[in-house]
């Protein structure tokens, strides 16, 4: 029962015009990037940081993309899914249907976890797959060069890949399930995506402020850049452990919130 | 939410019931949308809820399906207290509630399918079996292929009942079932009511449009400022409404006079006269009125219609208030 419940989920994810678009437009980021990089690299020189190692360095396309997606696009997409995952439905009357089904509203909340899981894993995926296919294209490869300076064989870089794949998944989940507990307030999705992209742009903007050190710990988005370890080598796992951390917590409370709303909502 | 082993109010009540209320109440905030509703949907009726718009037909409905939690009162669906019992007795009841709700972007046929996936009693196999039987059942299955934003008024309400008969109920409740519908429309959805009372469902269907109800139920249950005024078999509201004869006469006078003697009481209208037929009958009336020579041309019984009795019940309710009213203040001043 659950699996064809969370199958028929994510298929009715998958058939949202929205989705398809937004796929569509997130893969392209890679595919800019690469050709971006690739044109500007007759020119020599190059910046300093990740832009600097990613010529003749395909595969770090992938993990370029992400990260820079992680600070406003990737969060963008799960507050989308989030909104019509519960406030797109009440508005179109549908929770109504599910919950005389029924559906419990605490299935119906894991349900709605696990398509915005399935599909964020399923978009991260996706962009970095093509970002390896463009990157290579484009920029060619040899293993993988760390910003540590060591080069990676091409093998230990699908690792790195693999794991930053999940890293920045689980950091879209629990923005995402924070967009669930305000999904779960309102019948209108646009409520959500702006209520979620405002908190991600103005903990951003707080997190620039030194005055403001001791708030920092608590916002996710501090967690973000410390992802990039994963191209160190050895990867140091202190930032990478505290980021995920926090995400977790970010992930339990949005949860936890959005239980308690669903289960004491009138519809 | 606890899944099997509830409570043992599973054993069914002496007259079988299929969902009854007690002193339900519900607040929004300052407004009480229902207060003291205590309904008794009897197994295998078709219950009509009628009322104006806003009278908490709506409100009840949600809070009889779960959906809203009542600020008071208890509710039993099907031999289940809620809200504890909900999950065991929901499968068993299929519901419109508030207009038909779907993705405009999904086919009907698609939009069935992810409803039918939430259904408990169904099982994987049947269920493009069940969603097929659904579009033919309310006539969609030429339109099922298209998008549900493209739907008509008409189309989006068959759809939405389509979805409560993929499987089998006990219990079918519609809001407002004939909304938007044409005239053939709203026919099949009678036909479709009938169809489910022969086959032992019962149903609960609120409407505003009282020859709706009179048409398909058998009982009735009269809303009004979110208390019930009134329930029971239509037929025996409509006669506990006081029926009526109404003679053709041209002897009106004679005819009054004679019927007063007999202690009956008759006042003239149009062409003759209506004569109460409270504590007599009809046969009695005619023979009093024939004894005294009077010339009876014509002589029908004048059946309540719902619409009369609905205006009786909320204008009465409209006098008793404004009745008790002046009492207390009367009361205030002694």
């Amino acid at each position: 029962m659950i699996t064809r419940q969370l199958g028929s989920e994510v298929r009715w994810m998958l058939r949202r015009p929205r989705t398809i678009i937004g796929l569509f437009g997130l893969v392209l980021v890679p595919i800019i990037i690469s050709f971006g990089i690739w044109t500007a690299s007759d020119e020599g020189g190059g910046g300093p940081g990740l832009a600097a190692i990613l010529k003749g360095n395909g595969m770090v396309v992938p993990i370029f993309t992400l990260f820079l997606s992680l600070n406003l696009l990737l969060p963008l997409v799960a507050s989308i899914w989030a909104a019509d995952g519960l406030a797109g439905e009440a508005q179109h009357g549908t929770l109504r249907g599910l919950l005389v089904a029924p559906v419990s509203r605490v299935r119906l909340l894991f349900v709605k976890l696990f398509g915005l899981t399935a599909m964020s894993l399923f978009a991260v995926t996706l962009m970095a797959v093509v970002g390896i296919i463009a990157g290579t294209a484009f920029l060619g490869t040899d293993g993988m060069m760390t910003l540590s300076g060591t080069t990676l064989s091409t093998a230990e870089g699908l690792v790195r890949i693999v794991l930053f794949i999940l890293l920045v998944t689980f950091q879209m989940v629990s923005i995402g399930a924070v967009a669930l507990a305000v999904s779960s307030t309102t019948e209108h999705p646009l409520v959500v995506q702006a209520a979620t992209m405002t908190t991600i742009i103005v903990f951003q903007v707080l997190g620039q402020f030194p005055s403001l050190d001791w708030l920092h710990p608590f916002l996710i988005t501090t967690g973000f850049p410390g992802l990039i370890d994963v191209m160190r080598d050895p990867i140091p796992f202190g930032q990478i452990w505290d980021s995920t951390l926090l995400a977790g917590c970010y992930l339990l409370i949005g949860t936890g919130l959005a239980a308690m709303r669903l289960i004491t909502k009138d519809n | 939410m606890t899944t099997s082993t509830s409570a043992p109010v599973t054993a069914p009540t002496t007259h079988a019931v299929a969902a009854r209320t007690k002193g339900l109440r519900k607040e929004y905030g300052s407004t009480v949308a229902v207060d003291r509703v205590d309904l008794e949907l009897p197994e295998g009726a078709v219950l009509g809820m009628l009322g104006p718009n806003g009278s908490g037909k709506t409100t009840t409905i949600r809070m009889l399906l779960g959906l809203v939690r009542p600020t008071q009162g208890e509710i039993e669906l099907l031999g289940q207290r809620l809200p504890d019992g909900v999950e065991q007795a929901l499968p068993h009841v299929g519901a419109l509630v508030e207009g038909p709700g779907f993705h405009p972007f999904l086919s009907g046929r698609e939009n069935l399918i992810r409803c039918a996936a939430f259904e408990p009693l169904l099982p994987k196999k049947q269920i493009k079996q069940a969603v097929e039987d659904a579009l033919e059942r309310v006539g969609l299955a030429q339109a099922a292929h298209r998008r549900y934003r493209g739907y008509s008024l008409g189309m989006k309400q068959r759809l939405g009942l389509a979805g409560a008969l993929l499987v089998p109920r006990k219990l079918v409740v519609l809001d407002e079932p004939t909304n938007g519908l044409d005239p053939a429309g709203t026919r099949e959805i009678r036909k479709i009511i009938a169809e489910l009372h022969e086959q032992g469902s019962t149903v609960l269907v609120s409407s505003h449009l009282l020859s709706e109800v009179e048409a398909t139920c058998t009982h009735v249950a009269v809303l009004h400022r979110g208390t019930v005024v009134a329930q029971g078999e239509l037929t025996e509201l409509l006669q506990a409404g006081g029926s009526a004869l109404q003679v053709i006469t041209p002897d009106v006078e004679t005819a009054l006079g004679a019927l007063r003697q007999a202690k009956i009481s008759a006042r003239p209208l149009g062409e003759g006269l209506r004569v109460e037929l409270a504590g007599t009958s009809a046969p009695q009336v005619i023979e009093t009125l024939v004894k005294a020579g009077v010339g009876v041309y014509e002589a029908t019984r004048w059946k309540t219609g719902l619409e009369e009795l609905f205006a009786r019940l909320t204008e009465a309710e409209e006098a008793e208030r404004g009745m008790s009213s002046v009492d207390t203040l009367d009361g205030g001043r002694r």
